[in-house]
């Protein structure tokens, strides 16, 4: 079956905030198990930033750390001039490579293999747990980060990455609903997800034990929420046939 | 008066000589009221055609899968032992039992009116108390003559024994007892008689019985209802009701005369304990699954503490309580002796649980779409399943039987086929707004007081004190639930 995906449509509105980079969201925007993707940076980029990464934990987001890893990268200073976007290519090198590593990072038994395979609820848990704690290293930067983030400029993009990483989580977890509730899943993901980040941010538990806790207090909240408009949608049913069927039962013709 | 019958229910009649042949399926018996069924609607809707002159004409066939005489209740039956399934009849449904006759064969010794009702949120604790002279305002003082008696408690064997002796004094019901129906089709074409818009039952002793009325009183999983192909609508409540007989420590606080029913709203689902003669009384709460399953597996002494526990301590005490395997007699006696409790506003404690009465059902809520089809009408629960909260569900059945009654009745002096939808719409018209409010009203006092705290706890708090404040608009709540 064809995963459903992300349309160009929905994210046409902010396709045109960079113009460079529309050739790395192609490759990005459908799954498929035949076709591998093609790495969403150019080899040089590549280099550079991760290597950059590498020096955030001691220069955090800044330029310096770009320069720091074209330096490691064997390419000259000016090289980050690659980066048009300086300091949020960084950023979004590292919200990219992440979500493409979710795949990997978490196995779930295939259904059918020993052992009770887990609920779809259940996996989303652990995949949004997965990514979280992959901004563990960098976790006391990731405030820079977010402030970055939110700048009007980059603003729509860190969205779009935020839209595109409740996806994949919907995706590896099993999720294949066609209706509404498609929508309604990846808006309320994507709302827990950046909740929990900046509770994370500011989270001193060992093993991060209270971001895991304020997760599943929020997925919770949703399942009741859900619950609630399941409910909604029953009892709105009953009304209105009840509601036929009284003037039915008065004679009108209905 | 002589009874006018129909001319064909006179020829349907006279030819067919093998009336009591055993099985034929050329030539089913063919019978004007078939009713599948033998539960308090049905009994009273049986009961109340043979009662009426014009309608004691029509023969009539009961099917019913149990042993009506043995699930009778015994002429001897002790007075400290009380059924766990009890129902509280609205006076409108004891009028209507006066009038077919059926009351003065009820067992009243077994039967307990009473005079008040208490109901209280669970988180608020607002209030409102229900008894006619309450209702009644300063300029309009209760005149001795009315009558004091909210509803009367009565065990649902005892309901039925009624009925069936009343049904058995008035003979000329066909009462195929013990017998279950296999099948229910429509019946065929042939040169003798046309029965293709008939349905033909066909039972487990053999027999086929052709219906000029099928009644449906087969409780919610009515078959008459699947072969009428009429849906019905609706939910489950994800609760369960759990029934258990009690022992108090004494009659009641208004003494053995004036008998108080309680009912508390808790966020899962309102406990209610109702009078029953003596010192005994009757509990349902509806409680979720995991709850009731955690309930009934406690030993009486920490059941009836819980039922303590569950009319005095806070929401809050109660989820502790809950979490508890076992012990919460202790742990409650403890926790009393630290809160004040206005014990005057509150059901005497609890003592004791009759043995082997502890048992809880799936709460649901369910309505047909129509009650009538052709020549089918619904009544009880096979055409309406209630929340308990209100103790409507039995007098709902009581209220469509005579209602259903009526309609024949009126069908047969009129010359109409009784099992034409024309002369049934009448029914249909009578009862389904009606029920349909009274399950809307049901319905909607459970969500709202399943809420657990914000700005509607407030509200309903507020409503409800209003409602204790204003006498007519009381009066008025009281009659509709009274049924006059």
């Amino acid at each position: 079956m064809a995963p459903v995906r992300l349309s160009n449509s929905v994210l046409g509105s902010f396709r045109a905030a960079s113009r460079r980079s529309a050739l790395w969201r192609r490759a990005c925007l459908y799954h498929s198990y035949e076709y591998n993707q093609a790495p969403p940076f150019p080899p040089a980029e590549s280099a550079i930033l991760s290597a950059a990464l590498a020096h955030v934990p001691t220069h955090g987001f800044t330029s310096g750390a770009l320069t720091q890893g074209a330096r490691d990268a064997g390419y000259l200073d000016v090289s980050t001039s690659l980066l048009p976007r300086g300091v949020f290519d960084l950023i979004y090198y590292h919200l990219v490579t992440q979500r493409l590593a979710l795949k990997d990072s978490v196995q779930f038994l295939a259904e059918g293999e020993k052992g009770k395979s887990l609920s779809i609820e259940a996996k989303v848990r652990s995949l949004t747990l997965a990514r979280l704690c992959a901004n563990e290293p960098i976790i006391h930067r990731w405030q820079e980060a977010i402030a970055i983030m939110a700048q009007p400029t980059y603003a729509p993009d860190s969205i779009a990455e935020l839209a595109r990483l409740a996806d994949e989580i919907w995706f590896l977890a099993g999720d294949q609903s066609v209706d509404s509730s498609w929508y309604t899943k990846r808006a309320s993901l994507s709302a827990i997800y950046s909740a929990t980040e900046v509770f994370m941010t500011q989270d001193t538990s060992k093993g991060f034990i209270e971001t895991g806790k304020f997760l599943d207090a929020r997925l919770e909240d949703v399942m009741k929420i859900g619950g609630f408009f399941g409910a909604m949608g029953d009892w709105l049913d009953y009304t209105g046939h009840s509601a036929v069927n009284v003037l039915r039962s008065k004679g009108v013709r209905i | 008066m002589s009874p006018r019958l129909p001319l064909r229910v006179q020829w349907a009649r006279s030819s067919l000589p093998r009336r009591f042949a055993s099985s034929s399926a050329t030539s089913p018996e063919i019978y004007d009221v078939v009713c599948v069924g033998g539960g308090p609607a049905g009994l009273s809707l049986l009961t109340g055609l043979r009662a009426s002159a014009v309608t004691s004409n029509l023969k009539i066939a009961l099917i019913e899968g149990q042993d009506l005489q043995k699930n009778r209740l015994p002429q001897d039956a002790q007075l400290d032992r009380f059924s766990n399934r009890c129902s509280s009849l609205t006076p409108a449904s004891v009028k209507n039992l006066q009038e077919i006759g059926a009351w003065s064969h009820a067992n009243i010794a077994r039967i307990q009116p009473y005079q008040e009702m208490q109901v209280w949120d669970g988180v608020s604790d607002a209030r409102i108390s229900f008894d006619w002279d309450s209702a009644r305002s300063m300029l309009f003082p209760r005149k001795p003559t009315q009558p004091t008696t909210i509803a009367y408690m009565i065990e649902n064997v005892n309901t039925t024994t009624t009925l069936l002796d009343r049904l058995t004094e008035l003979g000329g019901v066909d009462i195929l007892s013990s017998t279950k129906v296999d099948t229910i089709e429509l019946g065929q074409n042939t040169e003798e008689l046309d029965l293709s818009s008939w349905p033909i039952l066909t039972l487990s002793n053999g027999r086929t019985l052709a219906a000029r009325l099928l009644v449906g009183a087969d409780g919610a999983n009515s078959p008459v209802r699947t072969f009428a192909g009429i849906p019905s609508r609706g939910f489950d409540y994800n609760r369960h009701g759990v029934v258990a007989t009690l022992r108090l420590e004494g009659p009641g606080r208004g003494g053995l005369d004036h008998k108080i029913a309680y009912q508390r709203f808790l966020p899962t689902g309102p406990i209610a304990m109702l009078p029953l003669p003596g010192n005994l009384s009757s509990l349902v709460w509806s409680t979720t699954p995991d709850r009731a399953t955690k309930l009934k597996s406690l030993s009486p002494p920490d059941f009836s503490a819980m039922i303590n526990a569950g009319f005095r301590l806070s929401p809050t005490d109660l989820d502790y309580l809950h979490t508890l395997p076992s012990g919460q007699a202790d742990e409650i006696a403890w926790r009393e002796k630290h809160m004040q409790v206005n014990e005057s506003s509150l059901p005497m404690k609890v003592i004791d649980i009759q043995p082997g009465t502890v048992a809880s059902f799936p709460l649901k809520m369910r309505h047909a779409d129509t009650y009538t089809g052709d020549r089918v009408a619904l009544v009880g629960d096979a055409a309406h399943t209630i929340h308990p909260l209100a103790g409507q569900g039995l007098n709902q059945g009581q209220g469509d039987a005579a209602a259903l009654a009526r309609t024949i009745k009126s069908a047969v002096e009129t010359g109409q086929d009784i099992g034409s939808l024309l002369a049934l719409e009448q029914y249909n018209s009578e009862r389904y707004a009606e029920n349909n409010a009274m399950l809307g009203v049901c319905d909607k006092l459970h969500r709202l007081y399943s809420i657990e705290s914000g700005p509607i706890v407030g509200l309903r708090s507020f409503g409800l004190r209003a409602v204790d404040s204003l006498s007519p608009l009381k009066s008025f709540f009281m009659g509709r639930a009274a049924g006059v």
